[in-house]
């Protein structure tokens, strides 16, 4: 057994999956932390410490740590682990890709202690600031280099559908962060800059950033996870191969004109606004394109859903999926917008993604991962069910909390009473808020309690492997 | 730049995008539904993921 | 072209995508910065002051934006809640935009002047004594913290280079002196910036009294943030311009 794991090893380089899979665990842990924390801000103030640990400075460690810490090593683990794998060639350039594993860390270590001590560019999403976006750009480079160096030398003629999700995420992340970091430095000394653009332009280039750092980092990434992990787990071929490759240029194409429904009703020129929501309609049909190619993936195998958990995980991941792209395009129309902008509704929307198709997601390929990185066995399987039902007992409570006082929210601020003033001051509903605020602070907690439970059982299933190869490894010398 | 703005008039810009992206998707979709031969090629791209079993852990099979 | 090639040739297909991704941008961001009525032409409108500058650091720096957003719709409810609903124009220095994307607290685009000085230093020392429901955080440190200006030249210098008016020499001055007149316009001058600020802070500015968090001692970040909040949303007067001025730009 250790002498093959040897020679895969050889074969491919799993040494950088690892050290990213264990990573991607670690920063997991501490953004849900972090968001069960300023959840917590939000329903009990008392919580905040000020300066350094007030709602304002901790909310993007929260953003930055799941997006970037968790998400993202997640996607260098799953890609360099895939590129290698449907290529069939070791990955291009050990040491540029060692690089890209040291310096992701530090950038995010660097970010999350920058917005402790106040350093912010003021937009969300790209708060870090100017020293920290350089260095993002050279890592981001690398990370490419490695990436297409992989596919060009690859053995098998075509590349793989989940490797052009993955280029294409490339690409659009490193012309979004450019585009939006765009920064004047104070001086060469500071940290301090301004944006190079302002007003309406600057709120128009952020959420042309914000919401394809969405499709593309979020979306068009994890798919890629999906296109691989769910038919390698199902054990059965994608469903269709055409579908995906539909869905590919049409989702490609059409994210980046949807960020205009972000700035709906604002001063923002009603004719961007209007196609931006244009888009984000007819792009309920890639998305969907590829729940559906992702879902019926199973079919003629759906007992599988009963007996393996982690198939589970990917399915309902899929189904979230396909439900936040129908609650996506619903809040883009301007007449809802005009109620749920502003709102908690929002808040729910990105969490039913975020949890339930980008976590999840996730949670499948690294539990499908960890133990063939190891060449082990997953230490246990019942565990891996009592994470499935933590998570979504944890997503169901968070969502349903902000859909009610999102709504809620929305509602009492248009009330109007009988003599056509406003019913409510905004302090009322404030106040009306707290239950749900705690619900949802409850519903984090449970979410991250399943991920303690599956960072206990990655822990055991390592330990397990590693003591394998201790035991064989003298025996072979 | 005054040229610009005949693309600020949906009345204008609605037809032109929709034609120009139509016909995009019609030709994706005839290249790759218009030809049998070229649609079994296509999907026998499937099975790459599950190839790459045949050639490690042989043993560490789950 | 064959779909073919592109499957098989990493280098086309990132031709493609590039080509793919970049036209949703181009078509929706370069008409912002062509197209006159993007950014209507308001009287009023001004760069901030060098207090009022480092006040809105301080804004940026607490993620005050993450609850707070600075951009009034056009509804009656929203109307009567925060005043006449927000203009391009208004935020046409901000860098960067801060329109914000959530109200867990209020919206603050019209906030300047509704509160006095002291009420707002006392709702930031501790929010839940002025609003009981409030879920703010308090900032107390603020009022401790002493207000380090030794930079707001080279913040301004920095602001110049993105575009804000504010003056280097004598030849910009006196534009600024005809486009924002005197008063203002000595207030933009950068050589001057230090003196400006100290002096905003002990005096006021604008029709808002100085000396903003009673400590007339010292220079303190409550002071500036407090100046920055008395300004946002004062500047264009709309009594000077018909109801549906604006609607064509929306």
């Amino acid at each position: 057994m250790a002498a093959v794991g040897t020679a895969s090893t050889e074969q491919y380089n799993y040494d950088i999956v690892r050290k990213f899979s264990i990573m991607a665990l670690f920063w997991a842990v501490i953004g849900m932390l972090m968001g069960v924390l300023i959840a917590s801000q939000l329903a009990w103030p008392i919580l905040n410490l000020d300066p350094w640990f007030t709602f304002g400075r901790l909310r993007p460690i929260h953003t930055g740590g799941v997006i970037f810490g968790f998400g993202g090593c997640a996607l260098f683990a799953t890609s360099y682990y895939i590129v290698q794998r449907t290529c069939q060639a070791r990955l291009f350039g050990s040491g540029l890709a060692s690089y890209t594993f040291w310096a992701w860390q530090l950038i995010i270590v660097l970010a999350a202690s920058s917005y402790v001590l106040g350093y912010s560019q003021g937009k969300e999403y790209a708060e870090m600031e100017w020293p920290i976006d350089l260095l993002i750009d050279v890592t981001w480079v690398a990370y490419i280099v490695v990436f297409v160096g992989t596919v060009m030398k690859r053995k098998q003629p075509h590349i793989y559908v989940a490797n052009w999700f993955y280029i294409v995420f490339l690409l659009a992340v490193a012309l979004l962060h450019i585009g939006n970091s765009l920064a004047i430095p104070v001086g060469l000394t500071t940290m301090k800059s301004y944006p190079l653009f302002a007003g309406t332009q600057d709120a128009m280039l952020q959420w042309w950033y914000g919401h394809n750092a969405v499709g593309f980092f979020l979306t068009a990434a994890f798919l890629g996870m999906m296109y691989y992990f769910v038919p390698k787990q199902a054990g059965r071929p994608i469903y269709s191969y055409r579908l995906s490759i539909v869905h590919f240029w049409a989702l490609s194409f059409m994210y980046m004109w949807a960020g205009p429904h972000h700035l709906h009703w604002t001063a923002l020129p009603d004719w961007v606004s209007s196609m931006g929501a244009t888009f984000s309609i007819m792009l309920l049909l890639p998305s969907w394109g590829g729940m559906i190619n992702g879902i019926m993936t199973l079919s003629g195998a759906w007992d599988k859903l009963r007996s393996d958990p982690i198939m589970r995980f990917m399915i309902v991941a899929l189904s979230f999926y396909g439900m936040s792209t129908f609650e996506g395009p619903m809040m883009s129309l301007k007449d809802v917008n005009a109620l749920s902008h502003y709102t908690d509704w929002t808040v729910g929307h990105v969490h039913s993604g975020a949890l339930g198709w980008v976590a999840m997601i996730s949670f499948g390929a690294l539990y499908h991962m960890i133990p063939r990185l190891w060449d082990t066995k997953l230490y246990s399987t019942k565990l891996v069910t009592v994470h499935f039902w933590l998570a979504t007992i944890g997503i169901l409570l968070y969502i349903t909390a902000m859909w009610i006082s999102g709504i809620m929210q929305g509602l009492m601020w248009r009330a109007f009473d009988d003599f056509g003033n406003l019913q409510y001051s905004f302090a009322e509903t404030v106040a009306a808020m707290h239950p749900f605020y705690a619900m949802r602070a409850l519903g984090g907690l449970v979410f991250l309690g399943g991920m303690l439970v599956m960072v206990y059982n990655c822990w055991k299933t390592i330990a397990q492997g590693k003591a394998a190869e201790a035991a064989v490894a003298p025996a072979a010398a | 730049m005054e040229w610009l703005n005949w693309f600020k008039s949906f009345e204008n810009t609605k037809p032109v995008a929709l034609v120009i992206f139509f016909t995009c998707f019609c030709l994706v979709l005839f290249y790759l539904y218009g030809s049998k031969k070229r649609g079994e090629r296509l999907e026998s791209y499937r099975d790459i993921p599950l190839m790459d079993d045949n050639q490690d852990v042989k043993g560490a099979k789950q | 072209m064959k779909h073919d090639s592109i499957e098989r040739n990493v280098g086309l297909m990132i031709v493609m995508m590039m080509l793919a991704i970049s036209i949703g941008g181009l078509v929706e961001i370069i008409p912002l910065f062509f197209i006159n009525e993007t950014v209507e032409k308001v009287d009023g409108v001004r760069p901030y002051t060098p207090l009022e500058l480092r006040g809105r650091d301080i804004y940026v720096r607490e993620g005050c934006f993450l609850c707070h957003s600075q951009m009034i719709r056009p509804f009656r409810d929203e109307q009567l809640r925060y005043g006449h609903y927000s203009l391009a124009a208004e935020s046409q220095y901000d860098h960067p935009f801060q329109w914000g994307s959530k109200r867990t607290g209020p919206d603050l685009a019209r906030v300047g002047k509704k509160y006095s000085n002291e009420w707002q230093v006392a709702h930031l020392m501790d929010p839940q004594a002025m609003v009981p429901e409030s879920v703010m955080p308090k900032y107390p440190f603020l009022q401790q913290t002493k207000l380090d200006y030794s930079d707001v030249a080279d913040r301004m210098a920095a602001l110049r280079l993105t575009g804000v008016p504010y003056s280097a020499n004598q030849a910009e001055l006196d534009k600024n002196i005809k486009q924002f007149g005197a008063d203002t316009a000595k207030m933009l001058h950068m050589p001057d910036a230090s003196k400006n600020l100290v002096d905003q802070a002990q005096n006021g500015f604008g029709g808002i009294a100085g000396n903003y968090d009673g400590d007339a001692a010292n220079v303190t970040e409550m002071d500036a943030l407090v100046a920055y909040l008395q300004v946002l949303g004062t500047m264009v007067d709309f009594k000077k311009y018909d109801n549906d001025q604006f609607v064509k730009y929306r």
